[in-house]
């Protein structure tokens, strides 16, 4: 496919992500910081840090909340870091999905919590989805180029 | 400790244990122009002092393994690192009182912006070219 091509299907996938609130501006600061200092790559290298980090977090999440005694504060620190790097690649959903998760851990709520893990796994999967379609798109014009 | 750089680049110690956040701060203080050194946690931060490492200034994570942010401020504050300019980052809006008593300058909640690290770097460098 022709590198315009591809360029239109990369930034109608990022607007997409944008209008749905899947990143907020924090991810556009990120593209700029790629785009003004000249490092292509940036992105890339942020973005796949944050889904691997992301997915060894909700492994351990998963772990916890199957004990029979939940830590809640383990819980609830891997959580409030999950939040922290999700605000920091702008992935905005996964942001407020984790600040609704904390609330159900400082309540001590397990049933609460396994819900909410589910639903920061789902928005979690998505993004990513979304993050690799982008990644996959910016090799391809990258190859044209 | 021994005497700062002065009229050069601003020396930057970023203390973060969570990669992708360490990854994008360093990023924009490379952009900014400052030396920048990373370490995972509080006690690493105290260590650099300790071997008379001299930063202008340090920006602190809270929760970090083996020691956190404001015991690390509080510690390089009591070495006797008053000039240095600490800045605790947290997404934890409760983090700021932690700091603060433990005598950081300013706290900013994350995600850091640019146009914030900026500011600061502003201070820093004008003070930099007073004492210079």
């Amino acid at each position: 496919m022709a590198a315009a091509a591809l360029r239109e299907q990369l930034n109608a996938l990022l607007s997409s992500m944008f209008a749905s609130g899947l990143v907020d501006d924090q991810f556009q600061q990120l593209q700029m910081l790629q785009e003004d200092g000249g490092t292509p790559g940036f992105v890339a290298e942020v973005v796949t840090l944050f889904c691997d980090d992301a997915d060894r977090i909700i492994s351990e999440l998963a772990a916890l909340l199957e004990q029979p005694i939940v830590d809640f504060d383990k819980v609830d620190a891997y959580v409030h870091q999950l939040k922290g790097s999700s605000a920091s690649v702008g992935a905005q959903k996964v942001k407020f999905t984790c600040m609704q998760f904390r609330q159900l851990c400082q309540d001590k709520n397990r049933d609460g919590c396994i819900m909410a893990l589910a639903v920061v796994r789902n928005e979690f999967y998505d993004l990513r989805n979304k993050f690799q379609t982008m990644l996959q798109l910016e090799q391809q014009i990258q190859a044209q180029q | 400790m021994a005497s700062r750089n002065q009229g050069s680049a601003p020396r930057a110690l970023v203390v973060e244990d969570i990669k992708v956040d360490c990854l994008i701060l360093m990023h924009m203080l490379h952009k900014l122009n400052c030396e920048a050194t990373a370490v995972e946690n509080g006690k690493e931060a105290v260590d650099l002092f300790l071997e008379r490492k001299t930063f202008d200034i340090v920006f602190s994570g809270k929760d970090m393994p083996i020691m956190s942010g404001p015991e690390a401020v509080a510690k390089i504050r009591t070495m006797g690192a008053t000039e240095v300019k600490i800045i605790g980052v947290s997404a934890d809006f409760g983090a700021q009182e932690a700091f603060m008593q433990a005598g950081a300058d300013v706290f900013v909640p994350k995600p850091v912006k640019l146009e914030t690290l900026q500011s600061m770097l502003e201070v820093v460098i004008s003070k930099k070219n007073m004492s210079g």
